[in-house]
């Protein structure tokens, strides 16, 4: 059963609540936790397949946030991109065994997401959405996009894992992320 | 790519996919932080890159995160550099390990001292009943020296047995009282058995033994309770002869003379 105290925040935007956190707030964070911890979390266990590890950069990030909040500023940005862009980086990061990223992520990383993933219905829209995207590529576009983004690998990383030529792979990736822009943000 | 705007959108996009190699990416770099127009591309390709994610299966975290999130978020607002303006207040029950330490022990202690009282009265109430059982024991050794004491009194030739009865000497009397005294005159030792209704307030019953020569005397006071018989042993001068018994009923706590009426009379034949 949803309290009329939850469905005001599922209500509250991303920017209300960081505000609220501001001041201290602790349901706020909560409600934010409650909001992308599940869409973060998915991320942090594909990149990382350590679900130990993953949780602890899950809590570390929304700790970052409760402690720095009042440097992120909603109008250059999206929380949910920040977040998401936070989480990939860090779990590279534990995947290359680099030291984790400093606190200044927040204010540094602007992060403008064209779509609004406040509620749990737009995230399960856009995942669909992602998912088709990617189907539609070929294989190897698909292939080289998954390597770049989920294991952080350039272009001659990419090229030596796979063996292809640099600029096939160059190419490759290229292709790929102008379908993708194309085919999510059109 | 150093100075110059990236030529084409997809740049921004690989860049913020981390695709570029060490060089292109210092040289990307670079170029954005010094103009403005790409740093917003830059970020808006960010957010284009970072929706790949949801190509991820969906793992739910375990609750426990939450949980221990919301106590970090908690501790940090209660510890030395937390500032809460609704910082809520902490229960003040926490006093430090050994306030705890005694916390956990006083239910013990509090235990153990009762069960110590409990025991005590437990031992206080075993020495009354102790100390009953020893006095009963004394008296029943006393009661059964008096009658192995009687049993030899009588078992001697020289015991004599005296009935008492009423003055008026009718069998009609003997529901006014009656009595049996044994007597050893050599011993000097004298058991007296009777039963009398109970004296007035102010009366007590008195034993006399009235020798052959001088005044009576005084062989004991006593007071029956109504219905009982009433049993004495008591030690006399040896080798008084006596020629009667009696019992009178004199002021309470008895005379040193006979002053009240006779109430049974034992001549010796």
């Amino acid at each position: 059963m949803v309290t009329a105290e939850k469905r005001a925040e599922l209500k509250a935007t991303d920017a209300s609540l960081i505000h609220r956190i501001v001041q201290r707030d602790e349901s706020a964070l909560a409600a934010l936790y409650d909001r992308y911890a599940g869409m973060l979390s998915s991320v942090l266990n594909r990149i990382l397949r350590d679900t130990q590890a993953a949780e602890e950069i899950l809590q570390d990030i929304f700790y970052q946030l409760w402690r720095n909040a009042a440097q992120f500023d909603s109008s250059r940005g999206s929380l949910s991109g920040w977040l998401l862009v936070i989480a990939r980086n860090r779990a590279l990061s534990r995947l290359r065994r680099h030291n984790p990223a400093s606190g200044d992520e927040l204010s540094e990383n602007t992060v403008v997401v064209a779509s609004n993933l406040e509620s749990s219905v737009a995230q399960q829209q856009l995942m669909s959405k992602v998912i088709s995207a990617l189907d539609n590529l070929p294989k190897e576009q698909r292939a080289a996009i998954e390597l770049a983004y989920f294991e952080g690998l350039t272009h001659s990383e990419i090229a030596q894992r796979t063996g292809d030529p640099l600029g096939t792979v160059k190419t490759r990736l290229r292709s790929a992320v102008e379908t993708l822009k194309r085919d999510l943000h059109s | 790519m150093s100075i110059e705007h990236p030529t084409r959108m997809e740049d921004f996009d690989l860049y913020a996919l981390g695709a570029l190699d060490d060089a292109e990416r210092r040289a990307f770099e670079s170029h954005v932080a010094s103009c403005a127009e790409c740093a917003e591309k830059v970020a808006e390709a960010r957010g284009r890159v970072a929706i790949l994610a949801f190509a991820s299966p969906p793992v739910a975290p375990s609750p426990g995160v939450k949980e221990t999130l919301m106590r970090q978020v908690i501790a940090s607002a209660e510890g030395p550099g937390g500032s809460f303006a609704h910082a809520k207040p902490e229960p003040a029950v926490d006093g430090g390990i050994f306030a705890r330490w005694w916390a956990g022990l006083l239910p013990v202690a509090t235990a153990f001292a009762l069960a110590t009282v409990l025991l005590w009265l437990h031992n206080e109430q075993l020495n009354r009943q102790l100390a009953d059982l020893r006095n009963t024991i004394t008296q029943q050794k006393q009661e059964l020296a008096e009658t192995r004491h009687q049993a030899d009194l009588i078992a001697e030739r020289e015991t004599m047995v005296v009935p008492l009865w009423s003055q008026k000497g009718t069998p009609e009397s003997h529901a006014e009282g009656h009595a049996r005294v044994l007597y050893n005159a050599k011993e000097g030792m004298m058991t007296y058995d009777g039963w009398l209704p109970s004296a007035p307030a102010d009366k007590s019953y008195q034993l006399w033994l009235v020798p052959m020569n001088g005044a009576p005397i005084s062989a004991g006071v006593f007071n029956p309770r109504n219905g009982e018989m009433s049993h004495m042993m008591m030690k006399l001068p040896a080798g008084v002869t006596a020629k009667e018994f009696a019992v009178s009923l004199e002021p309470v706590g008895g005379m040193p003379h006979p002053t009240g009426p006779m109430v049974l009379v034992g001549p010796i034949s």
